[in-house]
């Protein structure tokens, strides 16, 4: 077990010795960075308003009348029935609604965006620590060490897996301390309020930032197993990393364009996406939450055990 | 060290009737031969031959088609952590961390093997004296520090098997000097048996006790560096006042194929014990000797006569 800790830290030597980690570092940061200045600067913030019992009350009489108007689309109709909801949620406790961006929301605009830049980093990352000790030749100094190659691979995912997470940390630090400048510490303590299946209930925001963290990372964990797999099958990691990045950037439209056909439920993409069941709409009414947890488990396992057989039992020409 | 007879007895490497086939060719075709500790083994042959293979399946990079590879009694295949834990190695080129600095190329290689200390990987590095520059990045070595460096990691584990695909390979006369000190010293004194491939056949023939010579993946023989020279036909070079006559003497009364070089030189192609017979044939006829030189053959010359002088096929 203390050989496989070494091993962890060899791998995370690899990644964060090399300059391209430095690089992405940086460029995650500046978008944060950005992100904030820009929702900041861009527009202007509205003014808190005093009587804005009457301004809710008022939103959900015309809220009430879309909602008797709708018929079918069933996504407007939730968002409609949590906006009223929680709207008399305010109401009846006294809670007032904060005008334009709070440290929170801020937080949760950059976690959507900036995951998938973390997706995509973190592929790089997986790609390069598998395949590029095939094209320096590093790889034949690794592997006659006495370690299995199963060990090795593995030490490679789980510090690819690891590197994520310490890019979230990043970003979630980041992302308070620059909400907190350019939008107010005043929010910190501000409640979460949470629609679930018709009724309202206060949570921790922090919670529900990391909740969102976890249900976009998903995806992102799906992709980069794929990306590992791909780096091991071929030992190329620009293939690895252009398929990879290509297949998570053109799933979602290839998913809406292919969201009539029965069979669409059985692509992986169509259930990475799991707030489909917890705010949104499901791509297919039959799908539930269990049904797209087995779909990826298929996937995954499917992944993974491709990978390994291919890493470990070709022989090393590089 | 006290088992240094029963580790005589067990060879260090092993390999029995390995062969390697990809696709329907037949890269290695069952080799078989033996190696012991306190030796250094050459290994030869033509490029192309299957030398790195070879090396490749002996660390486990590649798998064999057939046969079997023990390195102290451990199989390669079988026992892979046991075995592989007694080898050192680089294979063709020591490919190092350019982005990492050496120390940390080290580092990188001792948490692999339990029980290596921080004392180790400093007498290791003073050992191959790249003290002074050891905490650069590898991307500022010279191919020679690089190639120290290579040694370094092999040497780290006090391996019992060290393998060295081209060690001399960007070294300088000193540092190749150096090395092979090293190398006889790591066989005589520590019991290592060391595997060298190298194309300088001078070189081989300076540093090894045994060679193996393999071509088109077949083992042509395995003998003592002495033994392979001297099994190739001696020749002796004979100065006389008339070479065209002494040659054609040779020719008649001995059944010798002399070759006339000059007026005054002919060479003789015949064993040790002969050259009395010739030159008292030669006496006899009346021909005046100045001088007899035995013709020295190098490592080289033989190496040619036995692989037919060819390369890559």
């Amino acid at each position: 077990m203390s050989n496989f800790v070494g091993l962890l830290q060899n791998e995370n030597m690899k990644i964060y010795r090399r300059s391209s980690a430095k690089v992405m570092m940086i460029i995650l940061l500046g978008l944060i960075l950005a992100a904030g200045l820009i929702i900041r600067f861009g527009s202007d913030q509205p003014k808190s308003d005093p009587h804005w019992k009457q301004t809710l009350i008022q939103d959900n009489k015309v809220n009430q009348k879309q909602l008797a108007q709708m018929k079918g689309n069933k996504q407007v109709a939730n968002y409609l029935k949590k906006t009223i909801a929680i709207n008399k949620y305010r109401i009846e406790h006294n809670l007032k609604p904060s005008p334009g961006e709070t440290i929170w929301n801020f937080m949760e605009d950059a976690a959507g965006n900036l995951i998938l830049v973390i997706s995509v980093f973190t592929i790089i990352v997986v790609s390069t620590s598998i395949a590029s000790e095939f094209d320096t030749g590093t790889i034949k100094l690794l592997l006659i060490r006495p370690i299995y190659r199963t060990e090795i691979l593995l030490s490679k995912y789980i510090s690819a897996l690891l590197f994520t997470v310490v890019c979230l940390i990043t970003l979630f630090i980041a992302s308070w301390l620059l909400g907190g400048l350019l939008f107010g510490f005043g929010g910190v303590n501000e409640a979460h309020l949470v629609y679930d299946h018709g009724t309202v209930y206060q949570s921790s925001w922090t919670l529900a930032i990391w909740k969102g963290y976890l249900l976009n990372c998903v995806s992102l964990f799906m992709t980069v197993t794929f990306a590992g797999l791909i780096a091991s099958v071929f030992r190329n990691g620009g293939l690895a990393i252009g398929l990879s990045i290509f297949t998570m950037m053109a799933s979602s439209i290839v998913i809406t364009l292919l969201g009539r056909y029965d069979w669409v439920k059985y692509v992986l993409f169509a259930n990475t996406d799991l707030t489909q069941y917890t705010t949104g709409t499901p791509i297919r009414d039959e799908m539930t939450l269990g049904f797209s947890l087995a779909v990826l488990a298929v996937y995954y396992i499917l992944f993974i055990f491709i990978g390994w057989a291919f890493y470990t039992r070709r022989d090393i020409k590089a | 060290m006290a088992n240094n007879a029963e580790a005589a007895a067990q060879p260090a490497v092993r390999l029995e009737h390995v062969s390697k086939k990809i696709g329907r060719k037949t890269i290695i075709d069952d080799l078989s031969f033996d190696i012991y500790g306190g030796e250094v083994f050459g290994f030869l042959g033509p490029n192309g031959a299957g030398k790195t293979t070879t090396i490749r399946m002996i660390v486990g990079l590649m798998r064999m088609t057939q046969g079997n590879i023990y390195i102290q009694g451990h199989s390669i295949k079988g026992d892979f952590k046991q075995a592989i834990r007694q080898v050192g190695a680089i294979v063709e080129n020591p490919e190092m961390y350019k982005f990492l600095t050496g120390y940390q190329n080290l580092i990188h290689y001792a948490r692999m093997i339990p029980g290596i200390s921080k004392e180790r990987i400093l007498e290791v590095i003073k050992l191959v004296e790249l003290q002074g520059r050891i905490h650069e990045k590898v991307k500022h070595y010279s191919l020679g520090m690089r190639q120290r460096l290579g040694v370094a990691q092999a040497l780290l584990h006090h391996p019992s098997v060290l393998i060295l695909d081209e060690p001399t390979n960007g070294l300088d006369p000193q540092g190749i000097h150096d090395l092979r000190n090293y190398l006889h010293n790591l066989s005589r004194e520590e019991h290592v048996a060391i595997i060298v491939s190298s194309h300088l056949l001078s070189e081989m023939q300076l540093m090894c006790d045994r060679i193996g010579i393999i071509q088109k993946g077949k083992l042509i023989g395995v003998e003592t560096v002495n033994d392979f020279i001297e099994k190739g036909s001696s020749k002796v070079r004979i100065q006389v006042d008339d070479g065209r006559l002494a040659a054609q003497t040779v020719k008649d009364k001995l059944a010798i194929d002399a070759v006339f070089i000059d007026d005054t030189t002919l060479e003789v192609p015949v064993e040790h014990e002969k050259i009395p017979v010739v030159v008292d044939t030669l006496v006899v006829s009346k021909i005046k000797i100045y001088s007899v030189i035995a013709v020295a053959k190098s490592l080289e010359d033989r190496f040619l006569e036995v692989t037919g002088g060819k390369s890559v096929e």
